[in-house]
């Protein structure tokens, strides 16, 4: 069976217009068109007669025994943590429940990815855009490490280069200037059928890069002593910004050393502000290709705060430092581990002394977990919803096959009805 | 099996009940007046001394989509501060001034409030918002979708498409985002904010070749000529702008004589007279709301504290950003439909420009005539939290104690305000109207804001008090479909309400240019685009109600 404008969840720009082939419980995509989005659906593939079963401490059992079996150990818990929450909306919802009920700590396993961005938001704001208002709009594009490129690969497809725009010409033939450090290389995107500049500039590291444009941004030349070739290709930047109707500054958080994201986002943030003063000029910042952003938002609205949130006083509790996940289950301050994970059976939970549940995709092969429960994935074995990297638009995501497996909303939920 | 209401004192300005002694039955989540003999009382509520009104309706306030979440980042101060634990019927959450879902239906339903209308849902963000109110319990919710600043609908009034056209896209649209009302924000505003406008006049030209103008006449025409019941929700040019008050003035005249709803109109009531070039003009737009019989507002009243402003109004938003306290703030465009923008901000008592808004705004409430044209609300959180609801209606109901408030405000604004000459108190009988009948009656629900026979059974009962703050902040009872939710002010069972629609008919040819302009600029695809009636009881989370349209 052939299924239209499927949403892809292989990163977090979530196209939604995949074809997909469905055999059985086989996926393909016939388009080499989407080549870079193959590996979810490969992934998802399994045979109809090797669904795998739930297992306790490496044994098959069945559901009802692993959910009695995984409420047990949330029960006798003094402080689980619930993690991975790699997961469509609605298990999110349900991950949440669980963990009011069992008064735990709920984090994304790519917390660091949102904490810079919220706290960002937090202390100053942002100027913000989506894709399609980026693709319609802007005439000028700067983005920070072609690794962007990269991660989220059809990002010039179904953004940059569009045939045909809203807006003026200078938007149906962007500049676009991807920066890179010399030292790192680059991967090659500019040819002759895009106006694509590649530029690699001597730079220690890509923090440098931004500390720099925003300083460029922030003073005069004159206002430099002395002005190297890189840093003057930096004000040609501005220049060009200047002369543009809308800029857009594209980065990956992922890109940025984790220790320091948070001033280098707010750097970047700082310098749109102040071109903002004469010109329009917007930042989109690239995330969310493991349901980061679906799960940020799921708990912001429902708790009042963002991830990552401890339910240890029965309120809600934010705090980046004494609940990051991965921080806690390293210094063994959790004594249970909750993993879900459904987008990717390459989401293994990390490793850990403590008992911990595993909630996630049909291929995850977790015999050490003392419980895993596979569940099918959403937008392949069941409907639902994620976020997209703008945090704006959310997609559907369709039913493509009848698998039997469990969907983790459910799983969660009935081990929230066990305790 | 019924439950009898005993011995109440009844509101009910529908059926010109005004504070009447009667019993009420509820039956199967519905009111009658009688009951048929066989028909059997279950349990009696005595309410001798108490004052039944039917469940208030918030016909403005910013309870859900991407903006909300951004104000709650923005606000973490506020959420850490006001944590609230869960309890056997309670989830937990945190936040005074934009608080987490459930709070949010908790803290409506602790006041009396049975519905809630969320009035900026963009397109693309309809989900979100949808989610967010399927999250938030005890209320029914309905939301109003922006246009007027969409590149399809200003390239169609551009191109000169036919009136009909037009119509056939809100409709879609309308059946698409699942909502019940058309805003409009800024009309043409935001759009020519992208193109680095900084200021946009209802009869300017904007990026687009359209004048706001046109883009006013032409959705208040649509949304007349489609039945939606909802007038045309418009948030006007120029917001917070001294001498805004004639941009006001002609986006009423822009709706031609048909229905036209201007929302937290008190931010667009400003003149330029006096030594600070700001003063009231209050006057002159109660005067032609008056006037002009096709014209509805809500207030938008502020109070002195700390809050936050969520808007789509970009432009404004950007122009205001200056003032923000604390010293941050967000603007972002938004996929070629809108955009938002979230400032936090501080009203203080003492300054003369927040002094003399809070003025205005008590003076528009005691100046407009007609209680069914005119609606309480404080744009919330714009102007201060939806929890400050009793407070405002004291202020509306109590004339000394108003006077009293004035008088410790800032010396300048009281010159420049001639509030204190109002002698006007708000009846019992009036704020029934304006915060039940009137926002069931302009939104189409007919079974809501009232206590006839075949309504909802959603109820309030107050026990009589002298401070009328206090009666309004904490009801004995509350009844959500017959069931009490509340008792004493606090919340003793939760329930979820409904989402409210309508479903205007519409040419299906609409959806041969929109599938085209989807597949040619949209990053969405045409057929994920729509929410359909599946999508919201399953993956969103809400039953909804859809209520009829009739055909003008």
């Amino acid at each position: 069976m052939l299924f239209e404008n499927v949403t892809c969840l292989n990163c977090g720009l979530l196209c939604d217009d995949l074809t997909v082939q469905v055999d059985d419980l086989s996926l393909r995509l016939p388009s080499s068109m989407h080549k870079f989005c193959e590996q979810a659906y490969k992934d998802a593939s399994i045979e109809s007669d090797s669904i795998p079963s739930p297992m306790i401490d490496g044994i098959p059992a069945s559901l009802e025994d692993a959910v009695n079996k995984a409420a047990d150990i949330l029960r006798s818990s003094s402080l689980p943590l619930v993690s991975g929450l790699i997961a469509d909306v609605q298990a999110c919802r349900n991950a949440i429940e669980l963990t009011e009920k069992i008064g735990g700590i709920i984090d994304h396993v790519n917390g660091t990815a949102i904490r810079s961005g919220n706290a960002v938001m937090q202390r100053t704001g942002e100027v913000k855009s989506t894709l399609a208002e980026v693709r319609n709009r802007a005439d000028c594009v700067i983005i920070f490490s072609s690794e962007t490129l990269k991660k989220f690969p059809r990002l010039l497809d179904r953004v940059l280069l569009p045939k045909k725009t809203l807006g003026n010409k200078g938007s149906q033939n962007k500049k676009i200037f991807v920066l890179d450090l010399a030292k790192d290389g680059m991967t090659q995107v500019s040819s002759e059928d895009n106006n694509i500049t590649q530029m690699n500039l001597n730079f220690p590291l890509l923090e440098s890069l931004v500390y720099r444009f925003q300083e460029v941004v922030t003073k005069p030349q004159d206002n430099f002593l002395d002005v190297d070739e890189d840093t003057q290709h930096l004000f040609d930047l501005i220049n060009t910004i200047s002369k543009s109707q809308y800029t857009t500054l594209i980065w990956s958080i992922s890109n940025f050393n984790p220790e320091s994201a948070e001033q280098t986002v707010q750097a970047l943030t700082e310098a749109i502000k102040l071109l903002m003063k004469d010109v329009r000029c917007v930042g989109l910042p690239l995330s969310g290709s493991k349901g980061e952003i679906t799960a940020n938002q799921v708990a912001t609205w429902q708790t009042g705060v963002p991830l990552p949130v401890a339910f240890t006083t029965g309120v809600p509790v934010h705090n980046p430092v004494l609940f990051d996940g991965s921080k806690m289950l390293r210094n063994q301050e959790a004594d249970s581990l909750v993993w879900l994970a459904t987008y990717s059976s390459d989401d293994q939970p990390p490793a850990t002394s403590v008992p911990t549940i595993v909630i996630g995709h049909p291929k995850m092969q977790c015999e050490s977990a003392s419980v895993y429960i596979p569940t099918g994935v959403p937008g392949i074995d069941f409907e639902g919803l994620a976020y997209r990297t703008d945090s704006v638009a959310t997609l559907p995501l369709r039913k493509l096959r009848s698998s039997k497996l469990a969907s983790a909303s459910e799983v969660l939920k009935n081990i929230t009805q066990k305790i | 099996m019924a439950v009898k209401l005993s011995g109440g004192i009844i509101y009910d300005p529908v059926h010109r009940v005004d504070g009447e002694q009667q019993d009420l039955y509820i039956v199967d989540g519905k009111l009658q007046k009688k009951l048929s003999n066989d028909q059997k009382i279950e349990s009696t509520y005595n309410l001798d001394d108490c004052i039944v009104m039917a469940g208030a309706i918030d016909l403005h306030t910013h309870i859900g989509g991407g903006k909300v979440n951004i104000a709650r980042t923005m606000m973490l101060e506020d959420e850490v501060a006001n944590p609230h634990i869960s309890t056997d019927v309670c989830r937990a959450g945190n936040g005074h001034i934009v608080p987490s879902t459930f709070t949010t239906g908790y803290r409506y339903a602790e006041m009396g409030y049975t519905a809630c209308f969320e009035p900026a849902v963009l397109p693309v963000n309809a989900r979100h918002a949808h989610m967010e109110m399927a999250d938030t319990p005890m209320v029914d919710k309905g939301g109003y979708v922006l246009l007027g600043n969409d590149d399809f609908l200003l390239s169609l009034i551009n191109e000169g498409a036919c009136q009909s056209a037009v119509n056939d896209y809100v409709a879609w649209l309308l059946d698409a985002s699942q909502c019940i009302g058309i805003k409009v924000v800024n009309a043409g505003g935001i759009h020519a904010f992208k193109y680095n406008k900084r200021r946009l006049n209802v009869d300017e030209v904007g990026p687009a070749g359209v004048r706001p103008r046109q883009i006013l006449t032409t959705l208040s025409k649509a949304v007349h000529e489609l039945g939606v019941t909802h007038p045309l929700h418009v948030h006007a040019s120029n917001l917070g702008v001294p001498g805004n008050f004639e941009s006001t003035l002609d986006t009423m005249s822009a709706a031609e004589g048909l229905p036209i709803h201007l929302t937290h109109i008190q931010f667009h009531s400003y003149g330029t007279e006096g030594d600070h070039n700001f003063s009231s003009a209050a006057c002159e737009i109660a005067e032609s709301i008056n006037q002009r019989q096709n014209v509805s507002a809500d207030v938008g009243q502020i109070m002195f504290g700390q809050t936050i402003t969520t808007s789509g109004d970009t432009m404004m938003q950007y122009f205001g950003h200056a003032h923000a306290h604390p010293k941050k703030w967000t603007v972002m465009d938004i996929e070629c439909e809108a955009g938002c923008g979230v400032i936090p901000f501080k009203y203080r008592d003492k300054s003369f420009v927040n002094a003399l808004q809070w003025a205005i705004g008590l003076e528009i409430f005691l100046q407009v005539n007609d209680p069914w044209r005119i609606f309480l609300t404080t744009d919330h959180p714009n102007g201060a939290p939806f929890t400050s609801y009793p407070h405002l209606i004291k202020l509306l109901m109590d004339r000394s104690f108003r006077n009293d408030v004035l008088s410790m405000l800032q010396i300048d604004a009281q010159k420049m305000s001639n509030l204190s000459a109002m002698d006007r108190e708000y009846t019992l009988y009036e704020i029934a109207i304006m915060t039940r009948s009137a926002p069931a009656k302009i939104l189409g629900l007919n079974q809501h804001g009232h206590l006839g026979d075949g309504a909802h059974a959603n109820i309030t009962v107050y026990r009589k008090q002298e401070d009328i703050e206090q009666m309004f902040a904490k009801p004995a009872l509350v009844f959500k479909n017959g069931e009490l939710i509340v008792k004493d002010g606090e919340v003793v069972k939760t329930v979820r309400g409904v989402t409210h629609v309508v479903k205007p008919e519409f040419d299906r040819s609409i959806e041969k240019p929109l599938k085209k302009y989807f597949d040619e600029f949209q990053t969405i695809s045409f057929s994920n685009f729509k929410i359909s009636n599946d999508e919201m009881l399953e993956c969103i989370g809400s039953d909804i109600e859809v209520h009829p349209c009739k055909i003008n």
